[in-house]
């Protein structure tokens, strides 16, 4: 615990200089723009904006892409109360109670409990990361191959099982992504696959294009500007604090969505997107009044937003500790460090402590930032969503293709964007979520190298899975979940996932 | 027989699922004791096409294929093809160019936005994105045959 305080001091020292300060403010700033844009998310944002860190050292790279995620989750409440459009999607719930208390004149109070519960949130979820990350990197060490092909495809079952949409849909994504995974050179017996004699097509189908095509172009894509309604609730600054009645119904919201958002971002998935649809279900089931849901509960906003920024910092400890991203913006992250020279394992801490730490300690200095950028600059941010969409959606598909070009100028790689818009505005017509797509390419060469070690390490014994402790456990628990979807599937049984699924589109009840 | 929104869906999948295993021909299985190179791409290819025939079996629950909105399929189609000419163009006539005429035709074929505003818009923009770029991010952009 000793040498965990002096690392973070150190920490402290490395984030508090002025080139990091400066690059955490640049990163809470775009990010909370990020997240108040709807039709550009996190991962959009991250990838267009990964080729102005090429200049910067791997601390400030990390510093300020880091920050733009966390940023986002802050931002994307204020779309989601002041306009009833999510401005991402972990934003989703938050619209349904925060825009009804907008709407009775309580837009300040929203604003503020979802700030204030996403600082409680994000500081807790940075000091459970100081802590658990390091030790956790030392157990990391013992994982071989069946390990970490049993902590994947658990994370493949448990994005499948949390999502809102069919079991099928989700596997059937997470299968296409993987298989896009596949094109390229297969790094163990060096044969081309897929990629039809173009040389560029020999590294594989980067995260970049596919993310920046699936989430913004196909976002576009989907959404005519005259669907877009440009109403926007304009909050009084001397109406921002919450009534002290108002604040005794956040506590335990806050308290629970933090706590449950930290454990579903460790877990691999679309944990900031899952853990606020899984608060609001259990907010409302816990609430003494389940009926003001949807028509302005507080708990409908303290819980969700805590959640998603618990999640968000969650999501950290795997990729910081494992080396695993956990979410194509975690793996966007580490695509980051590693084009800066810094490969991300459970080796990061020792071998680039300034990185490691100096990141951390940024976290403690972004939330605050946030908190004060959120409540007293909430009028110009709301300025921003004034500018008709017309307008907003070209300068979006600029940035689009500059941040796919830019990362390897490849103009190959802009066509696979535009592919995979196409792509995802198809999908979105037939009720399929990208995400596990996603997801899907990121791990497909980490879980194809991992399982093709396993098999040769036990000589073709597949229950090699089983015999060793920890890939029994978790292939156990991606069992059960499998086994709880297929009941449900089978029964046809309306369960917490359809029910949130209807809340999602609108009809909370 | 209605035909259903999954129907089409779970069959676009199988036809994928296909497709990959036809590309995978060349490509050796191995055995368990040596995956080979196309080990895991026709398990996942087998795994699409079953989950898309276990989609269209249950295709019933999902809604008829005729009441899928399309109405925004022309906006779509036509941000494409303009994106796309815009693509083409991009290393021909390098950023500026090619970006401040994407950008006004998006803002006038498409959104109907008056001549002048389109234009002033599409340079501003795009000439404050050029700066920040070049000379506060230190980020070379795409140059064209006039060298910028």
């Amino acid at each position: 615990m000793e040498g965990t305080l002096h690392s973070l001091l150190h920490g402290f020292a490395v984030a508090l200089q002025f080139d990091n300060v400066w690059y955490a403010f640049l990163g809470c700033l775009v990010g909370t723009l990020v997240g108040v844009l709807p039709g550009i998310g996190p991962l959009s944002g991250i990838s267009i904006l990964l080729p102005v860190t090429f200049g910067m050292n791997a601390t400030q790279a990390i510093i300020m892409l880091a920050g733009i995620y966390y940023g986002s989750q802050y931002g994307g409440s204020t779309t989601s109360i002041l306009m009833r459009i999510p401005g991402e999607a972990s934003s989703v719930m938050t619209c349904i109670d925060g825009y009804a208390m907008a709407k009775r004149g309580r837009a300040g109070a929203a604003l503020c409990i979802a700030a204030v519960g996403s600082w409680i949130a994000g500081t807790f979820g940075v000091v459970v990361l100081t802590v658990v990350a390091p030790p956790l990197a030392t157990l990391a060490v013992r994982f071989g191959p069946p390990e970490y092909t049993a902590l994947l495809i658990l994370g493949l079952i448990f994005l499948a099982y949390m999502s809102s949409s069919s079991l099928i849909r989700t596997l059937l994504m997470a299968c296409l992504g993987l298989l896009l995974g596949m094109i390229g050179i297969d790094n163990m017996t060096g044969h081309f696959r897929y990629s039809f004699n173009l040389a560029e097509l020999g590294d594989g189908i980067g995260i970049v294009p596919v993310a920046v095509g699936l989430f913004g172009l196909g976002e576009i894509l989907s959404t005519p500007s005259n669907q877009v309604v440009g109403e926007v609730i304009q909050p009084k600054l001397r109406d921002l604090l919450p009534s002290r009645q108002e604040w005794r119904e956040a506590a335990f919201p806050i308290g629970r969505g933090t706590l449950l958002g930290f454990i579903i971002g460790i877990i691999p998935g679309s944990a900031h997107v899952i853990s606020s649809f899984l608060s609001y279900a259990l907010e409302k089931r816990v609430s003494k009044h389940p009926e003001q849901f949807g028509k302005g509960a507080v708990a409908g906003v303290a819980g969700p937003e805590s959640a998603n920024n618990a999640a968000s910092t969650g999501a950290f400890v795997p990729m910081l500790a494992l080396g695993i991203p956990t979410s194509p913006i975690t793996a966007v992250l580490i695509g980051a460090l590693m084009l800066h020279g810094v490969s991300v394992g459970p080796t990061l801490v020792n071998d680039h402590p300034d990185v490691f730490w100096g990141f951390v300690a940024s976290m403690y200095v972004g939330n605050l930032m946030l908190l004060a950028l959120n409540l007293p600059l909430v009028s110009v941010f709301v300025t921003v969503l004034r500018i008709p969409y017309a307008y907003l959606y070209p300068l979006i598909i600029m940035f689009c293709v500059i941040g796919v070009y830019e990362v390897n100028n490849s103009i190959v790689d802009v066509w696979i964007m535009l592919v995979m818009g196409v792509l995802g505005y198809w999908l979105r017509k037939f009720n399929f979520d990208p995400a596990p797509l996603v997801l899907g390419l990121v791990i497909a060469p980490i879980l194809e190298q991992s399982l093709r070690q396993s098999l040769i390490m036990s000589n073709g014994d597949y229950l090699i899975f089983f015999q060793r402790p920890i890939a029994l456990v978790l292939l156990g628990v991606a069992g059960g979940l499998l086994l709880l979807s297929a009941i449900a599937l089978i029964r046809h049984r309306t369960d917490w996932r359809t029910k949130l699924a209807e809340a999602e589109a609108g009809e909370p009840g | 027989m209605t035909l259903r929104a999954d129907h089409v869906a779970g069959a676009a999948f199988v036809g994928f699922g296909l497709l990959v295993i036809a590309l995978s021909g060349d490509l050796p299985m191995g055995g368990l004791s040596m995956p080979g190179s196309g080990f895991l791409p026709k398990i996942l290819a087998g795994l699409m096409i079953f989950f898309g025939l276990v989609l269209i079996a249950r295709a019933g629950e999902s809604r008829p294929f005729a009441e899928v909105e399309w109405t925004d399929a022309k906006h779509a189609a036509a941000v494409t093809a303009i994106t796309a000419a815009g693509i083409a163009a991009f290393e021909l006539l390098g950023f500026l160019i090619t970006m401040v005429l994407l950008m006004f035709l998006l803002l006038v074929a498409i959104e109907r936005r008056p001549l002048h505003w389109a234009a002033l818009y599409s340079l501003g923009v795009v000439g404050l994105t050029y700066v920040t770029f070049e000379y506060l991010l230190k980020t070379p952009l795409v140059t064209g045959p006039f060298g910028f």
